[in-house]
């Protein structure tokens, strides 16, 4: 906080601020007309939107008023997408903490060949998700999948996984997860360095196995940590929308119908622009209450 | 001062006669197809010195969003195709050019074009825009698989109830799945189930009330997807699984389009036969169709009039049937059809195209509503409802009846 607090002198802005009023306008300008035109106009106008039906090829847009809105809430299309994004968003945020946490804690020893573990674990973070969704998409095949003929070495029939509405969520979350362990396994390394040593001998003076140390040491003092990558978890895998395009376009029927998928397609196959609008407001509403939780709980961003 | 005069003259009369109307021409034909295309452009130029042709290419899947970027700012292309589909949609902006006018002064022979093909572009009595390509579904069957059943490889199923007996059959010699179903959803799941539908009689919206009330629900409808079903849960000669069993010779046989008239030859390792595609005892044959259609954007009238002589000359018929050689797509029109060149050139050298060219008097239209992608969408999920037995056939297609005629209102 501080730092920003610098840039304003008390009640008057920054001599430096003051001086070159004229640099720093010009300076911020681009940044500004670029983030004007291409984010906050296009999001403001969304909101227009959702009063009107427009196909965005007809020239004229009709007046709806709140139609849009009336049709969303009742809407069981709407209420599955919903529900099956916070089923996935959970599963992803919270199954990834979990292993990402494991996976931390264990190359936070002296093993042989950590770093390589270290990049192993990364690189799904850094595979671009389009290809990494294929590539799972070949491995989920039911009959020739890498996946199920792994099974079948242990005389196990793995199940139909992205053609089966009962697993096809599950098979998603999967990669969901795969993908994110990596981001939450560095966050937690570099948290679990910032642990004094000097906690751990204490404990092990008095006797604590490596277990007790995990349980009482680690994870409480890793708290914040875990709040931070559960609510930006839950923010970012809310907004998923390239595995399924990918992986399952929204099937079998609606198994994987996220809400991001919904929008793309109202907005972009069935160009239902007013409706399409309809959705991004409701998402914007779900992850602003999230985002505003977070700053309760964090205490505006000053926990960590 | 006179020769500053003569040297203006001079200079008007200069350009004038240079000045040739340009035209910018919007497609998605890309590999061979778009090849073809420049040539063909190349040579009317050349024909026409007073028209400059520009084609323009821009993948298949930004098109539709590409145009309506362009119609909203005013920057259109004069003259685009379009996937038939996406054609009532660009009809609503109100920004291409009824071709009826120029149609009726040339005397025109709209007839020609197969009557489904023109659905798409008429409105009332205008007429938007004109078939230049298409292609329809057919039935593939992997000759090697009928042998090791036991069946004739060169005799393909031609009723519902041969496709279940055969299907038994090589299920039943070689563990082999008898007919692929498209099970992905989406628009290639009700396309492919809208041939079963019109083969057993029924129709998808009525045509009668200007295609504003659904009627895939009724009993012929039930019947062809109560076939579906049975296929993978009575006679268990089809699964539910991701697309490509047929190209891997899992299964024997399977419904797709006569673009892969090109590419399976190129994809598989065993010998394949094409056929129209098989209809019940008491039903019909048919067939469903894709393809592509041109339209001019309102420019001006030297514009128009330009992208309306270049329209004439790409939709005759000898060019048509240069196109749909070079290419395989499927003729349009029955003079190309029946054109002797045409037909000898596909027997002797693309023989697995001439079902596909015998089917297209088969064919029917999509319904060209602007709100069918989403209803294709609705009947695909009841269609996979019923499949996962979520739902009885009845019950699916009821559903997503009532669902389609509320859209539709």
């Amino acid at each position: 906080m501080s730092k920003f607090q610098g840039l304003r002198g008390g009640s008057t802005y920054h001599p430096v601020f003051r001086q070159k009023f004229i640099p720093t306008i010009v300076f911020l300008l681009p940044a500004v007309v670029i983030i004007g035109v291409f984010n906050i106009f296009p999001a403001c106008y969304s909101f227009v939107l959702t009063l009107f039906d427009w196909n965005g090829f007809s020239p004229t847009k009709t007046f709806v008023g709140l139609e849009n809105f009336r049709t969303l809430f009742q809407s069981r299309e709407v209420l599955n997408s919903v529900v099956v994004t916070l089923i996935y968003a959970t599963a992803v945020t919270f199954g990834s903490m979990v292993l990402s946490l494991l996976v931390a804690v264990n190359l936070d020893r002296d093993i042989r060949g950590k770093l390589i573990y270290r990049v192993l674990y990364f690189l799904p973070v850094v595979t671009p998700t389009v290809a990494s969704g294929i590539v799972w998409k070949y491995l989920f095949d039911p009959i020739n999948g890498v996946v199920n003929n792994v099974l079948a070495l242990f005389s196990l029939k793995g199940p139909a996984w992205l053609s089966d509405p009962k697993w096809a969520l599950i098979s998603i979350s999967i990669v969901g997860i795969w993908k994110r362990l990596g981001f939450g396994m560095i966050i937690y390394l570099a948290a679990l360095q910032g642990i004094p040593k000097s906690l751990y001998e204490a404990a092990r003076i008095d006797g604590a196995s490596e277990r007790i140390l995990l349980r009482y040491i680690k994870i409480p003092l890793l708290l914040p940590t875990s709040l931070f990558l559960a609510i930006t978890g839950l923010i970012e895998s809310f907004q998923v929308f390239d595995l399924v395009y990918v992986m399952t376009y929204g099937g079998p029927v609606d198994a994987t119908d996220v809400m991001g998928f919904l929008l793309y397609r109202y907005g972009f196959k069935y160009f239902n622009l007013g409706y399409a609008s309809t959705i991004a407001v409701a998402m914007f509403a779900i992850l602003f209450t999230l985002s505003l939780i977070q700053w309760k709980i964090t205490k505006g961003g000053e926990a960590y | 001062m006179r020769k500053l005069f003569v040297f203006l003259c001079i200079l008007t009369a200069t350009t004038l006669m240079l000045a040739s109307t340009s035209l910018v021409f919007w497609h998605y034909w890309d590999g061979a197809n778009g090849k073809k295309l420049e040539e063909l452009v190349e040579r009317f130029n050349k024909e026409n010195p007073d028209i400059t042709i520009k084609p323009v290419f821009i993948p298949g899947s930004e098109l539709l969003s590409k145009i309506q970027t362009a119609t909203l700012s005013g920057r259109t292309p004069d003259l685009a195709i379009s996937d038939i589909i996406g054609i009532p949609l660009l009809i609503e902006t109100g920004k291409l050019v009824d071709l009826m006018p120029f149609i009726n002064r040339d005397n025109y022979d709209v007839s020609d074009f197969y009557e489904q093909q023109l659905v798409y572009g008429r409105k009332g009595n205008q007429l938007y825009s004109l078939p230049v390509s298409t292609s329809n579904l057919g039935l593939f069957w992997n000759k090697e698989i009928f042998a090791q059943a036991g069946l004739d490889p060169e005799v393909p199923p031609k009723t519902w109830e041969e496709l279940v007996e055969f299907g038994k059959v090589i299920k039943e010699r070689t563990g082999k799945w008898g007919y692929e179903l498209f099970t992905q959803g989406g628009e290639g799941t009700t396309w492919q189930w809208q041939v079963f539908l019109w083969s057993t009689g029924g129709e998808f919206l009525d045509p009668k009330s200007n295609y504003t009330k659904a009627v895939f629900d009724s009993e012929a409808g039930v019947r062809a997807l109560q076939f579906w079903v049975d296929l993978v849960n009575k006679y268990k000669i089809s699964t539910i699984a991701p697309w490509g069993l047929f190209g891997r010779g899992e299964a024997a046989m399977v419904m797709d389009g006569s673009w892969m008239v090109q590419f399976f030859p190129m994809q598989v390792d065993f010998e394949l036969g094409a056929a129209p595609f098989p209809y019940p005892n008491d039903g019909h044959p048919a067939t469903n169709m894709g393809g592509e259609q041109i339209f001019v954007f309102k420019t001006t009238s030297d514009k128009e009039e330009a992208a309306w002589k270049f329209i004439k000359w790409f939709t005759s018929t000898p060019i048509q049937v240069e196109w749909d050689k070079a290419t395989g797509f499927i003729p349009v029109k029955a003079s190309v059809a029946a054109d002797k060149g045409y037909l000898a050139y596909i027997k002797n050298t693309r023989r697995l195209l001439l079902p596909f060219v015998e089917s297209q008097k088969h064919a029917h239209a999509r319904p060209p509503v602007k709100q069918y992608p989403q209803i294709s969408d609705i009947v695909s999920k009841a269609i996979l409802n019923a499949l996962y037995g979520n739902a009885t056939p009845e019950s699916a297609l009821h559903n997503a009846a009532e669902e389609v005629n509320s859209l539709l209102k």
